[in-house]
């Protein structure tokens, strides 16, 4: 029986790796799609360009323009004269947000009457404007702060709001996306690889010819399953490498647990690109249909979208998602230094999950071969 | 160029496609799941932020500032501890996010006018999530600062925002209008992309090249019903995104008729120049579709994550994308309403990648076997 | 260029890489002749055919088809032949009727003859009760047919067919060269590779190829008398396989065929004797020894051996 397996596996190693093209894309893309996202899935909002329309000119306002431009947030490119070239720059889509001090700015404050201060935003991209705002709002609530505190002495101060960051200090969102993108990759690589694998025999032929042999429907499944498991492992390792070294990401928690939880992920994910191979014919049926699944499944995992912040019912959804769980190891594990304690529910709940769909899985797949 | 021949090639495509009912239908049903998923279950909205409290005051000033945190409903109080290693436990297990922690000599402080200081610790790992919240807090800090000097008198700084084009930050209105461009695409990475590879494989397309068909009259009867179904994808985007999501469309549609046509005719000739050029492997061919266009149009087209976010060569690199035009044309004519004035540069790049690319792909349909 | 000749080239080559699939191949058909290219998988039967059609550059070569000349006047070949690819290729997914009609617009059937062909073809395949039925459930013969249709369906004055009939049974191989006299008697020419060499007898002109050279070439009856410098005995013995050990020991040129003995000998009465005292001093029992006419497959094997 081992050796039956055995066979197998390296027969499909040597399927997939003799087209030079097939693993070029093996383990190239991955890594692109590492360097894409880590780049590019970036919420970190920087370098703002902003208008500033000062009416009053006094050395207060002057001083809350200092203060945005020192945030580092901003880049005050544009001092413009009048609300109608507010209105065109943000249009041309020239600066993102304007900020505009009304001509009794200082007087105003002076004589504690509460004065307002303009905040206009861009919001065609509602994040990045939710996110402008928060870095405004915080500008203004220190200076604020500070003013009250310097300049008055009162029978009632502000308090002071002081925050920290845990685990990720520099708010880099880098250091929260590559683990995420480790993650998906593992997820689309090998379903799509081990249903599109199952599927070609079917379509070329030679799976009659397999079936023809004494072998049993569980090694054809592990013969099948156990070479993209590897290839799996090999390109999350090779990920994970390369986001250390490039992106200088850290790995708080342990490396064994990693490879647990990875481990009980596959389990999943296999049974998945299993399952999807029994219900198709054609590769580019099991290309659609890899497609169809990974596409919810990345956005309803807590990847790039937070998931208490969607509508219940997708939120229940989410509880069937492999992803979502290995989501939560594999970042805790990164910026955490989760232990097991901490992480046994999500291993567990990977555990269950694997488990059910590999055994309905195997099930499928012996009806189809029998 | 005889019409004869391109219309027997576009209806073989269509009964072919026909014939293959699973692939059409994931192919109509996708876009429809993608538009429900982004629509309701995605947002970059941040609400819901859970959250622990270490009261170590218990007076009424405390009670109140925790309750200016509840009021605001952005944030969740999930529990009042009453040590620093519940809050160590809380943040670590993720079941909260933020903790806020009011001194002993909260009250005393603040009526001897020192300065008390809360501290507020935030998970970092979601530095988006982690970025506004800290903009909440500020928020609240200032919000807090105005209510306890109405019995006394302090400067206050009030920022009064206005967001516009989508004044209500959702999140949808600003995601869906993109996706248009990324369910296009979808559309040319699975199905488009295969049709030439897959006549290779099954050796219909020796036969179709001993014929006297010219490669430009194979190329436009196969890109035609793919050009339809894209057609009709966008068709049920738009409408789905107006009347179920009520996402505002305040320019022309016929602006956007047009230009999204001009756009479909250039990613799906892309679609067929990568079938030709992959030659006789669908799974190469589909695996570069993805990498080519999929990925792009959802990464680098500006559709979800902000271009001027990314580094600067990763910039320069979205130009090559025809997505990243259209993207800014779909937002420009839904939440814009612009016109054709401020259009016409997106619009002549997206006609002259499609010319380029349709050209290009009747060159490399070489009707020989080498 | 030859106005008589329907396909006239010369020294035709093709090289992959290092390997050379086709040597310097010369050919000149007449128009209306079936002529059959013989030869082992492998041989450059199918890359010669291809070069004809214009699916394939020649790396060497000159001369025409049909008036157009095979290196730069491919498009213009194939506007005047029919092609019937190894494959058949036919589209699975499409009904009799529809692969009928797409070949039609392919090759540019006038409008008022489209359904007079359609008809022939269906009656031609035997397909009129199954023109509804999808391709990939047909069964092997019909499948050749149709695609044979298909091929002809502008009625071309050159065809080339690449095996057609692999794999299929011999009523249906039989059917399908009726056809192909046919076509013949209308003054179609006819380019057959096969691998099967009792259809070579059914061809007016036969090339004989073997690893990309033609080691042969004339009419069947020609090839037979000149190529054969020797005879074959046909021998009928009880225990074959031991007869054919001792023969072989013996030094003699002997194949099994069917249920008989053939030997290859330089003279037939020293032949016939030689053997007989052989077999019999060995207590292996002649049934009967007799000369026959050599069949092409001797030819070729012997060529083979030669070359």
């Amino acid at each position: 029986m081992r050796e039956r397996i055995t066979q197998m596996i390296v027969k499909e190693f040597i399927q997939t790796l003799r087209d030079r093209r097939r693993w070029m894309l093996l383990f190239g893309a991955p890594i692109i799609q590492l360097f894409l996202f880590g780049y590019v899935v970036t919420t970190d909002v920087n370098n703002i360009s902003t208008a500033l329309y000062d009416l009053d000119r006094s050395q207060e306002s002057r001083e809350l323009a200092r203060r945005l431009e020192a945030s580092g947030y901003f880049n005050v490119r544009y001092a413009p004269q009048s609300p109608g070239e507010i209105r065109d720059l943000i249009d041309r889509g020239e600066v993102l947000c304007a900020i505009q001090i009304n001509r009794n700015f200082a007087k105003d404050l002076k004589r504690r009457i509460p004065t307002e201060i303009q905040v206009i935003v861009d919001g065609t991209d509602s994040n990045t404007a939710m996110v402008a705002l928060s870095y405004v709002t915080k500008v203004i609530a220190k200076y604020a702060w500070e003013y009250a505190v310097n300049t008055v002495g009162t029978v009632l101060s502000p308090p002071d709001f002081r925050t920290r960051v845990w685990y990720n200090p520099d708010l880099k969102s880098r250091n929260y996306n590559v683990p995420g993108v480790i993650a998906s990759i593992i997820m689309i690589t090998c379903i799509m690889l081990t249903s599109m694998a199952i599927v070609r025999e079917r379509e070329v032929g030679t799976m009659e010819q397999l079936m023809v042999t004494p072998i049993r429907p569980v090694e054809l499944m592990l013969g099948k399953t156990i070479p993209f498991a590897i290839i799996g492992l090999l390109d999350m390792f090779m990920v994970t490498v390369a986001g250390v070294l490039w992106f200088g990401i850290t790995i708080k928690g342990s490396l064994l647990l990693l490879l647990m939880g990875t481990s009980v992920y596959l389990l999943s994910i296999l049974g998945i690109g299993l399952f999807i191979s029994t219900i198709l014919k054609t590769q580019q049926q099991s290309l659609l249909a890899t497609m169809f699944f990974n596409m919810p499944a990345m956005l309803l995992s807590g990847f790039m979208f937070p998931i208490e912040n969607m509508p219940v019912i997708f939120q229940y959804i989410t509880y069937l998602n492999p992803l979502r769980y290995f989501l939560v190891i594999i970042r805790g594990i990164f910026l955490k230094g989760n232990g097991f304690v901490v992480l046994w529910p999500q291993m567990a709940a990977l555990f269950v999950l694997g488990t059910v769909i590999i055994t309905i899985s195997s099930f499928r797949f012996r009806k189809r071969l029998g | 160029m005889r019409f004869l021949r391109i219309k027997a090639i576009a209806k073989k495509e269509l009964i072919q496609i026909w014939r293959d009912p699973l692939s059409l239908i994931i192919a109509l049903l996708m876009p429809v799941i993608q538009l429900f998923i982004y629509g309701y279950a995605i947002t970059f909205d941040v609400n819901n932020i859970t959250t622990v409290v270490y009261d170590q005051d218990k007076s009424s000033l405390s009670r109140e500032l925790v309750a200016q945190f509840k009021e605001s409903g952005y944030f969740t109080l999930v529990a009042y501890v009453d040590n620093y290693d519940d809050i160590d436990a809380y943040l670590d297990s993720n079941r909260a996010r933020v903790a806020i922690t009011i001194p002993y000599d909260f009250s005393k402080k603040m009526r001897t006018g020192n300065p008390a200081h809360v501290e507020v610790i935030i998970d970092g790992s979601d530095s988006n999530t982690a970025t506004i919240a800290e903009g909440y807090v500020a928020a609240i800090s200032l919000r807090y600062a105005q209510r306890i000097t109405t019995r006394t008198v302090l400067p206050v700084m009030d920022p009064r925002t206005r967001v516009w084009f989508n004044p209500e930050l959702k999140s949808r209105n600003f995601i869906i209008p993109g996706l248009i461009a990324v369910i296009m695409s979808v559309v040319v990475a699975l199905l488009t992309s295969l049709t030439v590879a897959r006549e290779w494989e099954r050796g219909t397309m020796e036969q179709l090249i001993s014929t006297p068909v010219k490669p430009s009259e194979l190329i436009i009867g196969k890109l035609a019903p793919y050009f339809a179904i894209g057609f009709m994808d966008m068709v049920l985007a738009v409408l789905v995104g107006v009347t179920l999501f009520g996402v505002p469309l305040r320019g022309d549609i016929v602006l956007l008729v047009v230009l999204s046509s001009v756009f479909l005719f250039g990613t799906v000739s892309f679609g067929v120049l990568i079938s030709i050029i992959a030659k006789r492997s669908q799974s190469v061919a589909s695996q570069i579709a993805i990498l080519s266009t999929m990925l792009p149009a959802f990464l680098l087209s500006g559709f979800l994550f902000a271009i001027s976010n990314m580094p600067k060569p990763l910039q320069v690199i979205t130009y090559i994308f025809p997505a990243r035009y259209f993207v800014t044309i779909l937002k420009g004519v839904f939440l814009k309403g612009s016109t054709l004035t401020l259009l016409w540069k997106e619009g002549i790049m997206l006609a002259m990648a499609g010319a380029i690319v349709f050209f290009l792909a009747i060159r490399k349909l070489h009707k020989r076997i080498d | 260029m030859n106005q008589t000749s329907a396909v006239k080239v010369e020294g035709l080559t093709r090289r992959f890489g290092d390997f050379v699939a086709v040597d310097g191949i010369d050919l000149d058909i007449g128009r209306g002749e079936i002529f059959g290219f013989l030869g082992p998988n492998g041989a450059g039967k199918s890359t010669t055919i291809k070069m004809l059609c214009g699916l394939l550059l020649p790396s060497i070569g000159k001369g025409s088809v049909g008036g157009h000349d095979i290196m730069t006047g491919s498009e213009e070949i194939k506007k005047n032949i029919g092609y019937m690819s190894q494959k058949f290729s036919l589209y699975d997914d499409l009904t009799v009727k529809e692969n009928i009609r797409f070949f039609s617009g392919m090759y540019g059937v006038r409008r008022e003859k489209r359904k007079e062909r359609m008809e022939w073809t269906l009656e031609m395949a035997g397909l009129e009760e199954k023109r509804d039925v999808v391709v990939g459930d047909l069964p092997g013969g019909f499948k050749q047919r149709l695609a044979l249709g298909c091929a002809i369906l502008h009625e071309p004055p050159i065809l080339f067919l690449d095996e057609p009939t692999s794999g299929v049974d011999p009523i249906s191989r039989r059917n399908f060269w009726n056809l192909i006299y046919e076509m013949s008697g209308s003054g179609t020419t006819v380019f057959v590779t096969t691998h099967y060499m009792d259809e070579a007898d059914y061809c007016h002109r036969l090339a004989l190829i073997y690893r990309g050279k033609i080691i042969a070439e004339g009419t069947p009856m020609d090839l037979r008398e000149r190529y054969m410098k020797r005879y074959v005995l046909e021998i009928g013995v009880e225990r074959m396989v031991e007869a054919l050990d001792i023969l072989e020991k013996k030094g003699m040129d002997a194949a099994i065929f069917g249920s008989l003995l053939h030997v290859t000998v330089e003279d037939v009465k020293q032949g016939i004797a030689d053997i007989r005292s052989t077999l019999e001093s060995s207590d292996i029992q002649v049934d009967r020894i007799e000369r026959i006419a050599p069949s092409l497959e001797d030819v070729f094997v012997t060529l083979i051996e030669v070359a």
